[in-house]
């Protein structure tokens, strides 16, 4: 099909269109009319003909070599649909990934306010160092959940990552930005550090006994006192660098 | 540091922070207390009724002696604080310090190079001695004490963490709220008041030297060069062939050090120079290789704290030093905390007070 199309495209390239009535006015009353089908079924002949009449290959090798060639177009055929519809799976993967993300961006915004809400207290108030310390760890849950897909998008076929870089390097762009914004938050409400390992037990290294009184004369003893100014001239400085009164 | 006969004797009879404010109505006191956990030195800050702030300071230093009926006795009129610790007589404080030298020992050092002493095993049960010593306890309880810790070393490999913790935890025991702060940022919220708390502070204290560069109160660089007064004082001991309580005694006793009168002042004169020097040169380099620094457009101050800084002549050969290197940055005044052993725990009293 494709050696005719060839055909009909050499011959209009190497053909003059001309009206029967300049034909005629040349004295050409008949003309004789040939299809491309055929000009092409005379030039495959012609072809098979040459091959065989110069001894190179026989016939058999000939039909051999044209069969090869058909189910190596009908090979190459399907590995290019298989491929489409690979591209097509990881469209809707990527599609799934960012409505994933939108819905973990939302979450992350609720959770910010619930820290802001609860954040400035958190320091003398065990309960809601707890409550600070769960929201952490659902946020980096959600971080988690969000690296995941990318990995999905990691092993797709080098085909559709070419096709859908752009996308994929947005999405870990975003990532990365909620990343950076939980650990702004988590230091803001100092328990950034908490999120990934348990502070030390410090107290441990203190012994039972160690609160036993020893015997001393220590209640008598004096110790070097120093006077300085005061530091209300220090503190007004910077309760007015931080804006307050 | 530079104590006299008379000053000992004042301090022996002074009532301590804790018991001075006990009887006093506490109501209209700002609450929070600023404690210096430095290797020579330890310092409690607070601030009294009228306003003014009362610092309680004792010597980070020990000495065991055998525990025997006359010695107890001796101890006890002589009025130096002592404790029974496994079997032994434990004098602490400046008195350990003193007795050391009158008997030609070495005191025992709970810290060494600004952090706890990995080798003195019973550094912690003393150290909690002299810190509830100097501390008292809280006014009330979960009252904020912020300690002061070093910043990592740039030229050691040391564990600050470690430190920081156990402090915060031993502290937190005795019913604090602890928090921590930078040595040298403590210094510039005690020095640099004048200047919107933007310069840098040096903190030069037995174990490390810290230094903290700040912008409007925050910092912006800190770092520590674990050199000190202790490694003055080890190579002078080592020069002169003495003991290193000895070349303590000798530095702390009125050196100038821009006019060493003798050999000692002159080993002295030597090393505080060279401690300069690297610290500077130290600085510089910071400042040159590092990234995101600040650029300041009009010269900022230099704070120089610590007690490592009172030796006689100190501000004089860090300007002289200063002036031998192209330092990076503009600078505008170099000086020396008014009362430079205290300013450290000050510092950690304002960050107490500001809950900063």
């Amino acid at each position: 099909m494709e050696s005719i199309v060839d055909i009909r495209h050499a011959l209009e390239a190497r053909s003059v269109t001309t009206s029967l009535d300049s034909l005629k006015n040349k004295g050409r009353d008949r003309v004789r009319v040939i299809r491309a089908e055929q000009i092409a079924e005379m030039i495959a002949e012609a072809v098979q003909r040459a091959v065989a009449g110069s001894g190179l290959m026989t016939q058999e090798e000939v039909d051999r070599l044209i069969h090869e060639s058909r189910r190596e177009f009908q090979t190459v055929l399907a590995q290019r649909q298989k491929e489409s519809a690979e591209a097509r799976a990881a469209l809707e993967e990527i599609d799934g990934v960012r409505a994933e993300l939108e819905a973990a961006q939302a979450r992350v915004r609720e959770l910010e306010a619930e820290l802001a809400q609860g954040g400035s207290g958190a320091a003398n108030d065990p309960a809601q160092g707890r409550l600070i310390q769960t929201l952490m760890a659902e946020v980096a849950q959600l971080k988690a959940s969000m690296s995941q897909p990318q990995v999905v998008v990691a092993t797709q076929p080098v085909q559709a990552q070419a096709q859908d870089g752009n996308l994929a390097a947005a999405i870990a762009k975003l990532a990365g930005t909620l990343e950076e914004r939980i650990d702004k938050i988590g230091r803001k409400v100092g328990v950034s550090s908490a999120v990934e390992a348990d502070a030390v037990d410090y107290s441990r290294i203190f012994a039972k006994g160690d609160d036993k009184k020893m015997e001393s004369n220590l209640d008598t003893m004096q110790v070097q006192q120093k006077s300085a100014g005061g530091i209300a001239g220090n503190l007004a400085k910077l309760k007015k660098l931080k804006g307050g009164s | 540091m530079h104590d006299t006969n008379e000053n000992l004797e004042a301090r022996r009879s002074a009532p301590t922070g804790a018991q001075a404010t006990s009887n006093k109505n506490q109501t209209d006191v700002a609450l929070g207390k600023g404690l210096d956990v430095g290797t020579a030195n330890l310092a409690a800050a607070v601030t009294n009724e009228d306003g003014s702030v009362t610092v309680n300071v004792e010597r980070n230093a020990f000495l065991d002696i055998n525990s025997d009926v006359y010695s107890k006795n001796m101890l006890t009129k002589l009025k130096v604080p002592y404790v029974v610790h496994n079997n032994k007589l434990v004098v602490i404080g400046e008195a350990a310090f003193e007795l050391a030298n009158v008997f030609g020992k070495e005191v025992r050092r709970p810290m060494a190079d600004g952090l706890i002493s990995p080798n003195e095993t019973d550094a912690l049960p003393m150290m909690r001695l002299i810190i509830s010593k100097i501390l008292g306890e809280p006014r009330q309880q979960g009252e904020s004490c912020y300690f002061c810790v070093p910043a990592p070393s740039i030229d050691v490999d040391n564990n600050v963490v470690y430190h920081e913790g156990l402090f915060q935890s031993l502290i937190a025991k005795m019913g604090y709220n602890a928090r921590s702060i930078n040595e040298a940022h403590a210094v510039i919220f005690s020095e640099l008041a004048e200047q919107d708390f933007t310069g840098i502070g040096l903190s030069f204290g037995g174990g490390m030297v810290n230094a903290c560069v700040a912008y409007k109160s925050i910092p912006c660089l800190s770092f520590s060069v674990a050199r000190g007064g202790d490694w003055i004082d080890k190579n002078v001991a080592h020069v002169l062939g003495t003991k290193k309580s000895k070349a303590t005694f000798l530095k702390e006793r009125g050196v100038d050090i821009r006019d060493p009168k003798n050999r000692e002042e002159e080993a002295i004169a030597i090393y505080y120079r060279n401690l300069i020097s690297y610290v500077l040169q130290n600085i510089k380099a910071r400042f040159e290789g590092g990234q995101n620094m600040p650029s300041f457009q009009d010269p900022v101050d230099i704070a120089c704290a610590g007690g490592t800084s009172l030796v006689g002549g100190f501000i004089e050969v860090f300007r002289d030093e200063f002036s031998k290197i192209d330092f990076p940055i503009p600078v505008g005044r170099i000086f020396r905390a008014e009362d430079a052993l205290i300013s450290v725990a000050k510092g950690c009293l304002v960050a107490a007070a500001i809950g900063e």
